[in-house]
C-alpha cells in the first residue's frame, strides 16, 4: 500500500522523502530550507501536537503569521494518506493550518506510513464525523494531491499557479 | 440568427484536447468499473432529486448549526440581489471568485459591477477571459480558445510592460497578480460541487488551489449553488468526487478538494438558487438532466462542440446538456438555435458521468419547441405533410423517380440540380433516385419470398428503410441474397418510412402515424433484419415507445441489425460458404452513430468486413465521429455537415484503404457523395454488399 501511495503521489507531481522519524524529518527540513534559500516559513500550528517534531527553525527561516501574502515554505503534517490517488488528507481546525498548505512556494508535509489508507471510501466516516463537529468554528477536510496545477493556457500542464509549486512528502 | 461559424484554429485545439482527454480519461478509470460508478451516481442524484426539498431543509438546519447563513433565491435576480446585500452589509468592494457556472447563469459579475462591487475571477482561465473581456468557451477550460501569444499580449497590455511568451512565466505573473487581488478582497465567492445535507458542508473541487485561497483569505465566504447539488451524506459527495475528476480532466483526483462546513472567519453565506430547477425536477422527462455534475465530458466528445466551441454553441451553458439547461433556465426561445446543433449522435451518452440520455432529451425538447414556439416550415411540409401520410410519401418518392431524367443521372449521382439545392451538393454529390425501388426489384428476383433451402431456419424479414428502398436497392438485394444463401425464407417489410425523421424533428404525431402504418402492414414472425441502424432504433425503441401496443413490442424484440444477425447466428456457415480466399483487400470501417452507440453493432460488422475481404481493418482516426449526415441535420446545418464530412474523408484517406465499409445508408449517402465530389478513389460500401460479393 505504501508503494502504491508513493507511486500515485509521484504521478501527481509530489516528491517523496523517506525519513526515519520526526526528528530526522526536522533535520531534513532545516537542511532543505538552507539549501534552497527559503527564508520565510509558515508552520502549521498542529505540528505542536506532534511533540517529537522539533519546531525550532530559528536561524533557518523566519516563522511568519498566517496572514502573510508571500511565503517561501510551509511546514505541515497530514492526518492521512490515500494510496489510491496519492492524496494527503488534513482535518483543518484553523485558517493558519490551511494557509501553511496553500500560500507558500514549497510545501513540506509530514506523513506517517501507518496513516496511509487504501481508498478514500475508507475515510468517509471520519470525514463525516469531522464535518459534523460544532465545537470548532469551521471544520474542514482538505485533500491535497501534488502541487497546484493548471492547464488553462494551451492545455499545457503548469505548476504553482496559486498554491505551492513543490509538494514534498516526508514519509516516516 | 446567424449561422454558427467554424474557427479553424479553435477547432484544431478542441479536437486535440478531445483526443488527449479520452486517452487520459481511460487511464484514470483503469481498474474502475465506470458503468458501476455512474450507475451509483445516477441513483444518488435521482434519490436526491426525489426528496430535494427535504434534503435542502436538512442542509439548512445543519449549516446553520455551524453558524452559516442560508438564503434561498427563486431566480437569478433574487440571487444577485442577495449577494449584493451581503456585500453592502460587510462593506465589500472587491469580491474574488473561484469558478462558478451558476454565477455566469445569473450574470452576477455585471450586476455587481454596475453597483460598485468589483468581482474578480481567480481560476486562471476565467481570469484571463475576464481580462480579455470575453466569455468562457469551455466549462472546465474557459480560455482554451486563446494561445500563449494571446495571453502574453493581454498581460503586456494590462501590466504596461513586455511579457515573455512562455507559459510558466505567464502563470508566474498571473500568480502574483491574483494573489494580490485575493488579499485585497473583502469577500470570496465559490460555487459548490455538492451540498451535504447531513452536516451542512460543501464540496469544492479545484486544481489550482484558488478555491482554497478564496475561502480562507477574505473574511467573508459566499457560496452560490444551485439546489440540485444537494446530496444526503458525505459518502454520496465522495461518490461525486470519485467520478468527477476522472471524467472531467482524466485525473484520478484534482490537486485540491475541500469539504467546508461553517464560516472560517467573519461569516459564511450560502445562497441556494432554484431558477426553474424545481419545475425541471418535477418534469418526468427533463428531470434526468439535473443529475449533471458539470464534468463536461459530453462536450469533450461532441463532434459539433469541437467544431464550434462554447462561444457559438452556448447561451450560458454549452453543448447538448447546456441546451437542456438553457431551455428551462433562460427560456425555450433561447434554446431553439442550440437544439438545432445537436446531431443526436448519442456519442456523449457513453461518457456521461450521470447516465443522462442527452440526445433523447434534445428530441423531447424539439417536440416542445415545435409545440410552443412553432414548427419550421420545411419540416412541417416534409414531416406533417408527407412523412406522416404514407400515401403521399409513396407519391413523393415516385415523383422523385420520375425526376431522374430531369436531374440527369450518371453512376447514380444527380448532375443537374435546381439552384436552391446547390448548398447541399457543393460539398457532396447527391445520388439520384434508383430507377426501380428495392421492393420491386426483390419481387422480380425472388417473387414474394426468397425460397428457403432449409425450412428449419424459418423466415427472416428484411427492413431496408427509405434510403435502401429509393436510392440504394442494391444494398437490400445484397442482404437478401446473403440470407437466402444461408437458407432463410427471406421476406420483405413494406417499403415505407419507419417514422424516424419526423420523430427526430420533434414531430411526434407524424412519426407515430408513419410508424403505425408500417407496423399495421408488417407481419412479424422471426427476426426483422435491418439495413439502417437509425431505422432499427426507431423500430426497436422509439416507435414502440410512441405506439405502446403488443405488436410494437413484439417488433422491438425481433429487430436486429444485419451484421449482428449474421455474426450471432451464421458465422460458422459464412466461413463454410467462403470457398475461395478473398482477394485480401484492406478496408477501413466507419462507425455509424446509432449502429455503435445504440445497437452495439460495431464489433460484429468489423468481423464480417474482415471475413469478406480477407484482411484486417485499417482503423481510421475517430472512426465513431459522425460523418455529418444525421438525416435532416445536413439540411438544417449544411456548413457543419460539410466540415464533419471533410474530417471524415481525411481520416479515411489517411488509412490508405481503398474501401470504407459502414452499416448505415445515410452515412453512405454522405461519404459516397463526398468521396465522389473530391474525386477520391475510395469505394464506400455497406457491410451487406461486401459480404454478398464475397459469397458469390
Amino acid at each position: 500500500m505504501i508503494d502504491r501511495f508513493i507511486e500515485k503521489a509521484h504521478i501527481a507531481g509530489a516528491e517523496i522523502e523517506r525519513v526515519a522519524d520526526p526528528r530526522a524529518a526536522a533535520d531534513f527540513i532545516r537542511e532543505f530550507l538552507k539549501k534552497n534559500d527559503l527564508r520565510t516559513a509558515l508552520i502549521s500550528p498542529d505540528l505542536k501536537l506532534r511533540p517529537p517534531f522539533d519546531m525550532e527553525f530559528a536561524g533557518t527561516a523566519t516563522a511568519l503569521g498566517g496572514d502573510s501574502i508571500w511565503v517561501d515554505a510551509g511546514i505541515v503534517a497530514a492526518d492521512h494518506g490515500v494510496a489510491e490517488t496519492g492524496t494527503l488528507i488534513h482535518f483543518d481546525r484553523s485558517d493558519a493550518e490551511k494557509n501553511a498548505w496553500t500560500l507558500p512556494e514549497v510545501c513540506l508535509c509530514l506523513l506517517e506510513a501507518r496513516d496511509v489508507t487504501s481508498s478514500l471510501d475508507d475515510l468517509a466516516p471520519a470525514f463525516a464525523a469531522h464535518l459534523g463537529r460544532t465545537d470548532i468554528p469551521s471544520p474542514q477536510v482538505s485533500l491535497v494531491t501534488g502541487p497546484s496545477r493548471t492547464a488553462d493556457i494551451e492545455c499545457q500542464l503548469t505548476i504553482g499557479v496559486h498554491g505551492p509549486s513543490r509538494l514534498i512528502i516526508l514519509l516516516t | 440568427m446567424k449561422k454558427p461559424a467554424v474557427d479553424p484554429a479553435l477547432k484544431k485545439v478542441l479536437q486535440e484536447f478531445s483526443r488527449s482527454f479520452r486517452a487520459k480519461r481511460l487511464a484514470a478509470l483503469e481498474g474502475y468499473d465506470f458503468e458501476a460508478l455512474r450507475t451509483r451516481l445516477a441513483a444518488i442524484k435521482d434519490d436526491a432529486l426525489d426528496r430535494n426539498e427535504e434534503l435542502l431543509a436538512r442542509f439548512e438546519v445543519n449549516a446553520r448549526a455551524h453558524g452559516s447563513v442560508v438564503l434561498r433565491a427563486r431566480d437569478g435576480a433574487e440571487a444577485n440581489a442577495a449577494i449584493l446585500d451581503i456585500c453592502r452589509r460587510h462593506g465589500v468592494r472587491r469580491l474574488v471568485k473561484s469558478k462558478s457556472m451558476v454565477s455566469e447563469e445569473t450574470g452576477l459579475n455585471d450586476f455587481l459591477a454596475e453597483r460598485g462591487v468589483e468581482a474578480r475571477e481567480t481560476d486562471l482561465g476565467e481570469w484571463i477571459v475576464q481580462i480579455a473581456a470575453e466569455r468562457p468557451t469551455h466549462m472546465v477550460m474557459p480560455a482554451i480558445h486563446l494561445t500563449r501569444k494571446d495571453v502574453a499580449a493581454l498581460f503586456a497590455r494590462r501590466l504596461g510592460r513586455d511579457v515573455p511568451e512562455e507559459i510558466p512565466a505567464l502563470v508566474r505573473i498571473a500568480r502574483g497578480e491574483m494573489r494580490r487581488e485575493i488579499f485585497a478582497a473583502e469577500a470570496g465567492l465559490t460555487g459548490a460541487n455538492a451540498l451535504i445535507a447531513e452536516n451542512g458542508a460543501i464540496l469544492l473541487v479545484t486544481n489550482e488551489g484558488n478555491g482554497r485561497l478564496v475561502t480562507t483569505v477574505p473574511p467573508v465566504h459566499i457560496v452560490l449553488a444551485s439546489i440540485e447539488k444537494v446530496v444526503p451524506a458525505t459518502a454520496d459527495a465522495l461518490a461525486v468526487l470519485k467520478i468527477l475528476p476522472r471524467n472531467a480532466t482524466g485525473q484520478t483526483i484534482t490537486s485540491y478538494v475541500s469539504f467546508i462546513a461553517g464560516p472560517h472567519a467573519a461569516a459564511q453565506y450560502i445562497v441556494l438558487l432554484d431558477n426553474h430547477r424545481s419545475e425541471m425536477a418535477a418534469d418526468p422527462v427533463f428531470r434526468e438532466a439535473l443529475r449533471c455534475v458539470k464534468c463536461s465530458a459530453c462536450l469533450n466528445v461532441c463532434p459539433v462542440y469541437q467544431l464550434l466551441g462554447g462561444e457559438e454553441y452556448s447561451h450560458v451553458y454549452m453543448g447538448g446538456i447546456g441546451t437542456l439547461f438553457t431551455a428551462w433556465i433562460h427560456g425555450l426561445d433561447k434554446s431553439k438555435a442550440m437544439a438545432k446543433l445537436c446531431l443526436r449522435c448519442h456519442r456523449c451518452e457513453a461518457y456521461c458521468a450521470a447516465k443522462i440520455p442527452i440526445a433523447d432529451l434534445i428530441t423531447a425538447l424539439a417536440e416542445r419547441l415545435n409545440r410552443e414556439t412553432g414548427k419550421p416550415l420545411w419540416k412541417r411540409l416534409a414531416f406533417d405533410g408527407v412523412m406522416g401520410r404514407p400515401r403521399l410519401q409513396q407519391a413523393a418518392f415516385k415523383a422523385a423517380r420520375t425526376a431522374r431524367k430531369a436531374v440527369g443521372t450518371r453512376d447514380g449521382f444527380a448532375r443537374k440540380l435546381p439552384p436552391w439545392m446547390k448548398k447541399y451538393d457543393r460539398f457532396r454529390a447527391l445520388p439520384s433516385p434508383a430507377a426501380v425501388p428495392f421492393t420491386k426489384l426483390f419481387k422480380k428476383e425472388f417473387g414474394t419470398a426468397a425460397a428457403s433451402a432449409n425450412e428449419a431456419k424459418g423466415p427472416v424479414t428484411i427492413y431496408g428503410g427509405c434510403l435502401v428502398e429509393h436510392f440504394y436497392p442494391e444494398i437490400g438485394m445484397a442482404a437478401a441474397r446473403v440470407l437466402a444463401k444461408l437458407g432463410y425464407a427471406v421476406k420483405l417489410a413494406p417499403g415505407l418510412c419507419c417514422g424516424f425523421p419526423p420523430s427526430n424533428g420533434g414531430f411526434r404525431k407524424a412519426s407515430g402515424q408513419a410508424f403505425g402504418t408500417l407496423l399495421k402492414k408488417m407481419e412479424i414472425g422471426g427476426p426483422v433484419v435491418t439495413l439502417c441502424p437509425t431505422c432499427a432504433t426507431m423500430l426497436s425503441k422509439r416507435g414502440p415507445e410512441i405506439e405502446g401496443s403488443e405488436k410494437a413490442n413484439a417488433l422491438a424484440k425481433a429487430v436486429i441489425p444485419f451484421g449482428r444477425f449474421i455474426v450471432e447466428n451464421e458465422l460458422a456457415a459464412v466461413r463454410g460458404l467462403l470457398k475461395t480466399a478473398p482477394a485480401g483487400l484492406t478496408a477501413t470501417y466507419h462507425d455509424s452513430c446509432h449502429h455503435k452507440n445504440l445497437l452495439a453493432g460495431e464489433k460484429a460488422s468489423r468481423a464480417l468486413v474482415e471475413l469478406s475481404l480477407g484482411a484486417g481493418i485499417a482503423e481510421m482516426d475517430e472512426s465513431d465521429a459522425c460523418c455529418g449526415f444525421a438525416g435532416s441535420y445536413t439540411v438544417d446545418n449544411p456548413g457543419i455537415s460539410a466540415e464533419l464530412l471533410a474530417d471524415k474523408l481525411a481520416a479515411i484517406e489517411k488509412t490508405g484503404a481503398g474501401i470504407v465499409a459502414m452499416d448505415c445508408p445515410g452515412c453512405l449517402f454522405q461519404i459516397r457523395g463526398g468521396s465522389r465530389s473530391r474525386g477520391l478513389a475510395i469505394r464506400a460500401a455497406h457491410t451487406a454488399e461486401l459480404l454478398d460479393e464475397a459469397l458469390r
